[in-house]
């Protein structure tokens, strides 16, 4: 026993079974799909209905109501694949008609009846940089604006995300044929607007064969309509980019350069950072190590205050250092996003400026050498220690 | 690669020709056309055929009207426009130059 499902074909009601529907429904999905941008979209659309509708007559009889899935999968056969010939060239051809009909890619398969399959494309319709998180926002069904925001968080977190972008951006295929824009939606939304339209028998409009105004009237609005849902389609795309293209040129890119100064101010600027950062490490080693700073007990208070208070005055001597980066990087005083290419530049500073005040301890402190060469087996037992007082807890 | 794939994209570009052709002979509906086209080289679908006879309503080559049947709703008649059978005679007249351009070329018997 089969649960049964009636449709709408054109005005005529047909009854199909549930599997027969899936079917008929992803080919239509696919039809319309196809011809999204084609003019005459909303009669084709209609003449094909009419033609599935015709065929589905010739099948029942007098003691058959019911089109099975066997039926509908024949006829789907029958119909053959939507292709709107115009596709190539967008622009209308009068002349010649040697090429009229524009020659299709021959590799657009899966065009007859079964589900789309979805696959990961690139999607250029309102991209940013290469369209691959419009793509993934495609994938997975989600606001691109998550993704887009995910990506630049991870950007600020790591330049392996740069890096990831990068590669997607070559591995992954643009979506450039109808075909492939669909899979990579999976569903259409246009078409499944589409389709619920059908099911809510909007088509009852093609009822109106006797009266011609009437009739031509409808289908005026419904081709209004059709034209409308594109249009708001593609403006919210084009609007949506445009948005994030001034957003990001705003935070990202002001001022584009910063002004010579910072170079010059940077490396001593590094340089204290680089020495608070060294003797906030050893103080924090020497805690964990003797239970004391720097030989400097502090009474009454637990160990994980001793951290904390540790960590705010290691923030409490960084910030106005981080502020004097700031402003003379970006010539005023004020915060603004940091960018991954003065992070950059920071982070090479910053090891330079180690580099040196460790060549430095090594020629001038004596016995540092000897220490400096036993680094290696001192860490080496201070991570044994630390396993052992870790066990031992 | 057979012959029947290497000329898919000429059978395609040549459906037009062949359906202003059919057109011009008698006033047809789309299963009449299918039906015409179905034992040749030709044969086709409707998913093919409905966007194509749009767009070439669309480019003003031909035009259709909605008539009673006896069994079902209305059906769409389609003929040629003025400017059809216009591209219709420059098309057959091409079509007769690519002929000759064959003929003349290589070993004579081919």
């Amino acid at each position: 026993m089969n649960k049964v499902i009636t449709i709408n074909l054109n005005g005529n009601a047909y009854q199909l079974e549930e599997a027969g529907y899936e079917a008929l429904r992803d080919y239509l999905d696919h039809a319309a799909r196809q011809l999204d941008g084609n003019p005459d979209k909303g009669e084709i659309m209609a003449d094909i209905e009419q033609a599935i509708a015709d065929k589905c007559r010739a099948v029942l009889g007098m003691h058959r109501t019911v089109v099975s899935t066997p039926d509908i999968k024949t006829i789907i056969a029958e119909m053959g694949p939507v292709d709107d010939g115009s596709v190539g060239g967008a622009g209308e051809k009068t002349g010649d008609s040697a090429g009229a009909a524009g020659p299709k890619p021959a590799g657009d398969a899966g065009a007859t009846g079964g589900p789309l399959p979805k696959r990961l494309y690139r999607v250029t319709e309102g991209k940013m940089i290469g369209g691959v998180c419009n793509g993934i926002a495609a994938y997975l069904n989600i606001d691109v604006t998550i993704v887009r925001l995910l990506f630049v968080l991870l950007a600020f977190l790591g330049g392996t995300t740069v890096l990831v972008y990068l590669v997607l951006m070559i591995v992954v295929p643009v979506a450039d044929t109808a075909a492939a824009k669909a899979a990579a939606f999976g569903i259409p939304a246009t078409a499944q607007e589409f389709i619920r339209r059908a099911k809510e028998g909007y088509y009852e409009g093609m009822k109106t064969w006797g009266d011609k105004q009437a009739h031509r009237e409808w289908k005026r609005k419904f081709k209004q309509e059709m034209r409308s849902w594109k249009r708001d389609f593609h403006q919210q795309m084009s609007e949506n980019a445009r948005q994030w293209r001034e957003n990001w040129r705003n935070t990202w890119n002001r001022p584009p350069h910063p002004p010579a100064s910072y170079f010059v101010v940077l490396p001593f600027v590094a340089l204290l950072c680089t020495l608070i950062t060294l003797l906030w490490l050893v103080a924090f080693v020497s805690f964990l190590f003797t239970g004391a700073i720097f030989g400097l007990v502090l009474p009454g208070v637990p160990w994980w205050g001793v951290l904390i208070l540790l960590f705010v005055a290691y923030q409490l001597a960084v910030w106005p250092l981080r502020a004097i980066k700031h402003s003379c990087r970006y010539g005023a005083p004020g915060w603004y996003p940091y960018s991954v290419f003065h992070g950059l530049w920071d982070g090479i500073m910053g090891l330079v400026v180690l580099a040196f005040l460790v060549w430095l301890v090594d020629r001038f402190v004596p016995g540092a050498h000897e220490m400096l060469l036993n680094l290696p087996h001192t860490l080496r037992h201070a991570a044994d220690s630390l396993q052992q007082w870790w066990s031992q807890k | 690669m057979s012959v029947d794939e290497k000329f898919s994209s000429i059978r395609k570009g040549m459906l037009e020709f062949l359906l202003l052709k059919i057109i011009a002979a008698d006033k047809v509906y789309v299963a009449d056309i299918l039906k015409q086209l179905s034992g040749t080289e030709f044969a086709t679908q409707e998913g093919t055929l409905y966007p194509l006879l749009s767009k070439m309503r669309r480019e003003g080559l031909l035009d259709y009207e909605w008539k009673e049947s006896e069994a079902g709703p209305p059906r769409k008649y389609y003929m040629l426009t003025p400017k059809g059978r216009a591209q219709l005679r420059e098309t057959s007249d091409y079509w007769q130059k690519i002929n000759a351009t064959i003929k003349g070329l290589g070993p004579n018997s081919a």
